[in-house]
């Protein structure tokens, strides 16, 4: 047993399953290294994924009761859906918008669409109630049968072409898809409890179909991504019904919405430390059970799909266009490297069918002759190969979320527990200018978080608590002082004369019995790339196709390539991710 | 007006944090406001008069007065439950992990009802509390039974001159040796009124349902509250958005 399976120093049993075995995971110092969380991938257990299968296999039934959609295409549409345990409605408003006023920013108030998941079904009385609301999102309000709201705009770029083209009888060119990936952008889901929609407890424990993580806001942008063809179709046919057609089922399949996510997202990974932690452990418990399937090698048939796979990946990156210098960099030698590796795979020839532990060979080859985000994209593909053993983790992927201080707890283990599991805070030289050199605030504006220069920006006194290895620094030093004059006493005692470090005291207590959660990197240096942060939120929401346009927001895909609602209760093989190009067979 | 109980707690956090709250302090005070409010505890009363005492003076915490193997004593210096209770309930516990019983009494504290939250929430570490105080001419009793999600509230009619703001708390590894380790100061006089668990789960049901009903004015409150922590808007700003 080689390469990575020796180095590892953590483990996990009974927890994730079924799993009697401990499986050697690899630790967090690796995989909690912020350019590595932002070179994450979608994978198997990503929401969208999940929701996917789940909406496949259980062939949820969606009829649309409102379709009340002008020449223009503006109007009503409200589609319902039979769910396998429950009945919900998904309210669509499609207004006018003038394009000078369409802004993807969180400060924005005006946009293509409007949209709220329902519980139940919706009376005419509550249809006016959401009209009157769901169109001013954060200045509206909602109620509890609401579970998520959310809007988008459509792509100047891809809407009108697509809708020109499909009037004039012709299927729009698969290039002018590819080079943006959908007919709408959202530009937010909102769900858990905000402006009075039905708190996350609530969808846990009352509805089944959505009781996972960010399922209902998937399921949003899910059915947002069926109205934007429906509604393409329909335009086409209003304006010419004798030329008009409508678009290849394959088309339809490849075309996803799009998404721009900034910085708001970026505080989530903060502050949700336990659900990160449980996320990325079951990441990893996946990427364990699939090295540990490799003890007596591989067959040939998995080693077929798993080259089939790589020359995807590869074909899919060489489709992304961004015009993102370091992200096209990236994306070149991601390919350049995919190549290696399915060369690697070659030579190894029949070896890999008897070798043991074949995937640990394989990874440590990767981690010694490529770059992070080739490792990643790898291990994405490994997970993929195995159904059988990850899939079943979906249902571990939410956690309840409570710190706790331990204040029985003598001073002298806290300091020992910094020292051992916050190494990464220790060894961060807070005395450099660059060390603080970024602040994270709310704006006035909506409370938007944005990122400060120190000594440059305003605000600096308002300064968001997200700089946790600085906070980890000051309470260590706080707490070897303490401890050299009252080396006898505890916790509680400590929080009595320094009660201000109660939370981060508990935080760190609470994490130390965790083993991922924690991002080891200082979120305040100058240079600092929050786009990492967001990268690896939306690897776990499942998104594809990232288009970086700052270091601090991204545009992306979401659900291009996956299966169209018409394919619902179809026999289903899951592999939609890395979408590439469709050739057209027959319309 | 009606929210949900994140969007109080989002809310709640920033306002407190809007006060002068530390992160610890701001989690645990809106933890506090929320228990109570969904619970049946008249939260919101509770806070807007706590509010009035925190909105003109800088957050304050209690300090250390005496304490032996089994007992302590906690001056609140006339602060809220909803800062010093934490650190008066880690106290207790880390006190009778040590031991088997402990006993605080923290006096000069406003808002006791608040501290039922904390209990319940430290007594998911196996241990039981009884804490009792005076509140204008009656003296209120809440037991957390080692483990259990909701505590017994009663009131009782006085049978001794209570400190009126001091708070006593005992800890333990059940409640039958809590009531037997301080029976001389668990004497209470005749029931007055029980609140039941059936009432705190049904208040809690609903409100969880159909959301928590808010006066807009203390929703306001709050909102102004959380304005505090929020930065001017600028050309400069909305670069560090993304622009």
């Amino acid at each position: 047993m080689d390469g990575v399976l020796h180095t590892n120093q953590h483990s996990i049993g009974q927890q994730a399953g079924s799993d009697t075995q401990l499986l050697p995971l690899r630790p967090a110092s690796q995989v909690m290294q912020l350019e590595r969380l932002g070179s994450f991938h979608q994978s198997r257990l990503s929401f969208m994924r999940t929701l996917v299968r789940r909406m496949v296999s259980e062939n949820w039934q969606i009829t649309s009761p409102v379709f009340d959609l002008d020449e223009q295409g503006y109007g009503t549409v409200v589609y319902q859906v039979e769910a396998k345990y429950g009945t919900f409605s998904y309210v669509l408003f499609s207004h006018y918008l003038d394009p000078d006023n369409r802004n993807d920013r969180v400060i924005a108030n005006q946009w293509d669409l409007t949209m709220a998941l329902c519980e139940g079904t919706v009376d005419a009385k509550q249809l006016e109630f959401l009209r009157n609301n769901v169109p001013k999102q954060e200045a509206g309000r909602v109620d509890s049968r609401v579970l998520v709201l959310s809007r988008a705009n459509r792509s100047a770029r891809t809407f009108d072409y697509v809708v020109d083209e499909l009037t004039a009888g012709r299927q729009p060119c698969i290039d002018v898809i590819a080079e943006v990936g959908y007919l709408y952008r959202t530009t937010a889901a909102y769900g858990s409890g905000k402006l009075g929609m039905a708190d996350w407890e609530k969808v846990r424990t009352k509805h089944r179909d959505f009781a996972r993580p960010f399922a209902a806001e998937m399921f949003t942008c899910f059915m947002l991504r069926h109205f934007s063809m429906q509604q393409a179709d329909y335009l086409a046919a209003q304006r010419s019904p004798q030329t008009a057609t409508v678009l290849h089922k394959e088309i339809k399949r490849y075309i996803g919405i799009g998404n721009s996510t900034g910085l708001g997202m970026a505080p989530f990974l903060i502050n949700h430390p336990l659900l990160i932690n449980q996320w990325i452990e079951m990441r990893e418990t996946a990427l364990a059970r699939v090295v540990a399937a490799s003890e007596v090698g591989v067959d040939e048939a998995t080693l077929t799909r798993l080259e089939a796979a790589t020359q995807r990946v590869i074909q899919h990156l060489g489709e992304i266009v961004t015009a993102d210098e370091r992200q096209n960099n990236s994306n070149t030698a991601v390919r350049e490297e995919l190549q290696l590796i399915h060369q690697w795979l070659q030579e190894q020839g029949q070896v890999l069918a008897s070798n043991h532990y074949v995937w640990a060979d394989l990874i440590q080859y990767a981690e010694q002759s490529c770059r992070i985000e080739t490792q990643e994209v790898l291990n994405t593909l490994l997970i993929e190969l195995y159904p059988e053993l990850v899939d079943g983790l979906e249902e571990l992927m939410g956690v309840e979320e409570s710190m706790q201080v331990m204040p029985e707890m003598p001073v002298a283990q806290l300091q020992q527990i910094i020292e051992e599991k916050y190494d990464w805070a220790l060894a961060i030289d807070f005395s450099q200018y660059e060390s603080m050199g970024a602040f994270w605030y709310r704006s006035q504006e909506k409370m938007e978080p944005r990122l400060g220069q120190t000594n440059i920006d305003m605000g600096m006194e308002k300064e968001m608590p997200l700089a946790i290895g600085r906070r980890v620094r000051e309470c260590y030093d706080l707490l070897c002082a303490y401890n050299q004059t009252y080396p006898q006493q505890n916790v509680a005692h400590f929080i009595i004369q320094s009660p201000t470090y109660s939370g981060i005291v508990s935080r760190i207590q609470t994490m130390a019995q965790s083993q991922y959660g924690e991002i080891r990197e200082n979120l305040v240096h100058s240079d600092v790339l929050p786009i990492h942060l967001l990268r690896c939120k939306l690897s776990f929401f499942g998104v594809s196709k990232f288009d970086p346009r700052s270091r601090l927001w991204v545009r992306n895909t979401m659900f291009q390539g996956a299966p169209l609602i018409s394919d619902f209760g179809k026999p289903f093989v899951d592999d939609w991710q890395f979408p590439i190009k469709p050739v057209l067979t027959s319309t | 007006m009606k929210v949900s109980k994140n969007e109080l707690m989002a809310s709640l956090k920033k306002a407190f944090e809007g006060l002068g709250f530390q992160p610890g302090d701001y989690y645990d005070a809106a933890d506090m406001v929320v228990w109570l409010e969904t619970h049946g505890f008249d939260g919101f009363d509770r806070l807007q008069a706590a509010l009035a005492y925190l909105n003109t003076t800088a957050p304050n915490h209690a300090v250390l007065v005496q304490e032996d193997e089994h007992n302590a004593v906690l001056d609140g210096e006339d602060s809220s439950i909803l800062l010093c209770g934490s650190e008066a309930v880690d106290l207790l516990v880390a006190q009778v992990m040590q031991g088997s019983v402990a006993g605080l009494q923290l006096n000069n504290c406003y808002n006791r009802t608040f501290i039922m939250q904390r209990l319940v929430k430290a007594a998911q570490r196996n241990i039981a509390f009884i804490a009792y105080w005076r509140q204008e001419d009656y003296c209120v009793k809440v037991s957390v039974a080692a483990g259990a999600k909701l505590p017994e509230y009663s009131t009782f009619a006085m049978t001794e001159i209570l400190e009126p703001q001091s708070l006593s708390i005992f800890a333990g590894t059940d409640l039958e040796v809590i009531a037997e380790q301080f029976a001389a100061q668990l004497v209470m006089g005749p029931l007055l009124e029980t609140y039941t668990e059936a009432e705190m789960t049904a208040c809690y049901l609903d409100s969880l349902e159909q959301g928590i009903e808010i006066d807009e004015a203390l929703w306001q409150m709050l909102e102004d509250l959380v304005t505090r922590i929020l930065v001017e808007s600028t050309e400069s700003s909305r670069a560090g958005a993304g622009d």
